[in-house]
């Protein structure tokens, strides 16, 4: 594909040449950058840390961009008001469109390795300022036209062939106002945060975009199912012709005059001045004082500067993982382990991409669940209390627990933990014990408390007694993980996609246990007069959770290493 | 004197490859030990055993006596390592990682901030203690690992190519380290391959070739009486290759046909 786009960018190479360019070094420059982006992660979903080197990762960029495209053609199919379906459609089309290219784009822009590996070179300065504009242009091309492809082919087969032209020529306008809302984005962060904090902040729009993902892919199709989006009005929501996109949809206008409202019909001319106008802002403000910026973020790379009065600061956020860490462990190496856990945990780029989005899925997926049988949102509201489904939100949390517990041993700095063999450590299990329980303290408990408050709020107080069943038997799930399938030292593994096969049937097995304490709990709930077996169970399952806890507290080296064979 | 350090017969191997072959060796305290030798020549493997992080070796490590399998324990807390790649956990700030490296050697947290503050202060560190390490330089995150190293105030220090990445000032106060340690009488294995400030800070030099030791004596003794520079007996000892010819050979690949048509 790669080969494809470099001969079809380079057909007007007299065009290139008359700009300046040298033609072999800008061939050359574009090649080797589209290298890097086949080889580079992919921006949807998770970031994988694989043992096999990524290739092509643009084709599978190309194919998922027209696969979420598909996604966003439901709304176009399902309403009857053609106005708002398209209105929904450019949105969320311009919604993940910007997600994409806030995560995305930043690692093409600021790109720093360019300062040394290009510029000590001969090339001139056209040369480089085209081969970026190419690059991002294919770049942009890439994401785009797969996304719209969905879009295009649909409205060409329901409205016919001025539909079919129209349409490219509206994606491009949205094109140039995701333009201007990535690069006004970059600006904002760029001038709130300090240029080294960057790279965070793009951190959590990755996890926005990863969350919007899948909120999209599940709740898109079953809102087109319900009732009450069918008859959605653009009438009914005029301060939607204040969004670019609503503009962007009013210029249907010019396809089926009838089917615009009269007093809208003049925002279609906004469909054209209006990204016009934003990108001429883009280029003429935004882009140059960008640039500026920009040279910050190359202080990522430099040595820090010396903090004046830097010894005395962060000291009050830092007293209640120690004040925590004391309180929680009596073994000083189970100290260390928690506080290493929690410091760790806080600031991994990679471990908040993985552990957040994991917090989302449990609304999202409770909300999938409990709107399968079609019903009005208010009837489903309204009988929430008489179903058994608070059982099931409290489980969810399970999912949360297992990806938790996973990334505690997982960190791309696993060459680190060398440290741990040259310490006189007697048992790990001291340190895994502590990084346990500061996970668990850290992310677990507040997330649970949150289901908790909303499931006494929805169902009252007599789900107390299943809340405390819930939590320990999904503590004694998360202890019976880490025991049986990650009983190593904390960020002391890399990550593998070829997982053993041993691994995935332990994953499997303890699989069983969450599903099967929670079918459990949930058949005891269904007879109201077996309330007292609950607390039965909660003494059961707490005796086992000691002595899965105190067999993984007392993790030998031996034991250590027999995980690694 | 007794040796702190007496190595007999130490042997290793990786599958097939022998890494380490009938190593025998004693170090006594007080000293500094030059330890040096080619890439890929069994450094490193050394260092493995001697902080026990390898365990399957063969042949007997005696440290202060006692064999360093019995109590690997008694061994780690006795010796502070500052490996040669500087992995650490860069999220962190100094603070925050010397905290964790001392838990982990059980000390006190006052004495470890008492100690970490003083030595980045003299490290000119001190104002970077509350920043998270991954804007850090190399030698600046080299100079957080050698505080983590001494931390705990080791009887054995094993310093593997500790000035990478230093700047000059750095390089002079880390060699003047190794003599006031010496002074106090701690032992220190020293591994690089900078022969010239090997040549000076050392007492001992031991060479590695293949997995065996070639040499081990103090420089004049290597001399052997000629003003050689230990750079040049190491080339003399561990290559039968010309390596002003390797050079020449290499410069003459750019002077081809090619070139001169361009000129």
């Amino acid at each position: 594909m790669n080969k494809f786009f470099l001969f079809l960018i380079m057909l007007p190479k007299g065009l290139w040449r008359a700009l300046g360019a040298d033609i072999p070094q800008l061939k050359a420059i574009l090649k080797v950058r589209l290298m890097l982006d086949d080889r580079k992660p992919l921006s949807f979903g998770r970031q994988q840390t694989k043992k096999k080197p990524a290739r092509f990762m643009s084709a599978l960029s190309v194919f998922l961009s027209a696969v979420i495209g598909m996604m966003y053609i439901i709304p176009l199919a399902a309403l009857d008001d053609r106005i708002m379906g398209l209105w929904l459609y450019f949105t969320t089309f311009l919604l993940m469109l910007s997600f994409l290219l806030v995560t995305d784009f930043s690692t093409v822009l600021f790109d720093t390795r360019d300062k040394s590996i290009l510029l000590p070179r001969p090339i001139n300065e056209r040369t480089l300022l085209l081969s970026k504009l190419l690059h991002m242009f294919i770049y942009l091309f890439r994401i785009v036209f797969p996304m719209s492809l969905a879009g295009w082919v649909f409205v060409a087969i329901e409205n016919g062939l001025v539909a079919a032209i129209w349409f490219p020529f509206i994606v491009f306008m949205l094109t140039l106002v995701a333009l201007f809302l990535v690069n006004g984005c970059y600006l904002l962060i760029l001038n709130l945060a300090k240029p080294e904090r960057f790279k965070d902040i793009i951190n959590y729009f990755q996890i926005g975009f990863s969350v919007l993902f899948f909120a999209i892919v599940y709740l898109m199709p079953r809102a087109a199912d319900s009732t009450g989006f069918k008859i959605l009005q653009h009438q009914n929501y005029r301060w939607a012709a204040f969004t670019p996109t609503y503009w962007l949809a009013a210029s249907w206008t010019w396809v089926e005059p009838d089917k615009v409202l009269s007093y809208t019909k003049w925002l279609s001319i906004l469909a054209i001045a209006g990204p016009l106008l934003l990108i001429w802002l883009t280029v003429r403000f935004l882009s140059p004082s960008f640039a500026k910026k920009i040279g910050g973020i190359d202080v990522v790379d430099a040595p820090v500067q010396k903090a004046i009065g830097g010894a005395s600061g962060r000291k009050t956020a830092s007293k209640l993982y120690l004040k925590l860490a004391n309180l929680l462990n009596k073994n000083p190496l189970s100290k260390a382990g928690f506080s290493i856990a929690w410091l760790q945990t806080g600031r991994s780029r990679n471990f908040k991409m993985r552990v957040y989005p994991s917090f989302a899925f449990v609304p999202v997926y409770f909300f999938y669940l409990v709107t399968q049988n079609k019903a009005p949102l208010t009837e489903i509201w309204h009988t929430l209390p008489e179903t058994h489904n608070n059982i099931l939100l409290l489980y969810m949390s399970a999912f949360i627990v297992m990806n938790l517990m996973s990334m505690l041993v997982f960190s791309d700095q696993y060459k680190a933990s060398w440290l741990y063999y040259s310490a006189p450590i007697e048992r790990p299990g001291s340190v895994m014990d502590g990084a346990f329980k500061a996970i668990w303290v850290k992310y677990y408990l507040p997330i649970f408390t949150v289901i908790s408050c909303f499931v006494v709020a929805i169902w009252g107080t007599k789900s107390l007694l299943d809340i405390a069943l819930a939590l320990v038997n999904i503590t004694l799930f998360a202890a019976c993980v880490m025991r049986i399938a990650y009983r190593r030292l904390p960020f002391s593994s890399v990550e593998q996609m070829n997982e053993k096969g041993s691994r995935f049937f332990k994953t499997l097995f303890i699989m069983i246990i969450p599903s099967s304490l929670g079918f459990g709990h949930y058949f005891v709930d269904l007879v109201p007069w077996l309330w007292w077996l609950k607390i039965v169970f909660i003494g059961l399952s707490a005796m086992l959770l000691w002595l899965v806890w105190d067999s993984y507290k007392n993790t030998t080296w031996d034991e250590l290493k027999k995980m690694d064979l | 004197m007794e040796p702190i350090i007496s190595i007999r017969k130490l042997c290793k191997q990786y599958g097939e490859k022998t890494v380490l072959d009938n190593i025998s060796l004693d170090i006594y305290p007080g000293q500094i030990i030059g330890y040096i030798g080619p890439n890929g020549a069994g450094k490193s493997t050394t260092v493995k055993v001697l902080t026990g992080v390898i365990t399957d070796y063969t042949g007997t490590v005696l440290v202060n006596g006692k064999d360093i399998k019995e109590d690997i324990l008694a061994l780690k807390q006795m010796i502070g390592y500052v490996p040669e790649v500087a992995e650490l956990y860069d999220l962190l700030t100094p603070n925050e990682y010397l905290h964790f490296v001392g838990a982990l050697y059980n000390m006190p947290d006052n004495i470890i901030a008492e100690r970490s503050s003083r030595i980045l202060s003299s490290f000119g560190l001190l104002d970077n203690l509350n920043q998270r390490m991954d804007g850090f330089s190399k030698g600046m995150r080299q100079k957080v690992l050698l505080t983590a190293g001494i931390l705990h105030n080791p009887a054995i220090v094993i310093l593997d190519e500790p000035m990478s990445g230093l700047d000059a000032n750095a390089v002079i106060v880390v060699k003047e380290l190794m003599q006031v340690l010496k002074n106090e009488g701690k032992t220190i294995f020293y591994c690089s391959h900078m022969m010239d400030v090997v040549e000076k800070v050392s007492d001992r030099i031991v060479l590695i070739d293949k997995g065996q030791i070639i040499a081990n004596d103090t420089i004049e003794a290597l001399r052997e009486g000629s003003s050689d520079s230990l750079e040049k007996i190491f080339a003399q000892m561990t290559t039968t290759e010309n390596l002003n010819q390797t050079a020449g050979n290499i410069a003459s690949a750019l002077n081809d046909q090619a070139d001169k048509i361009a000129l």
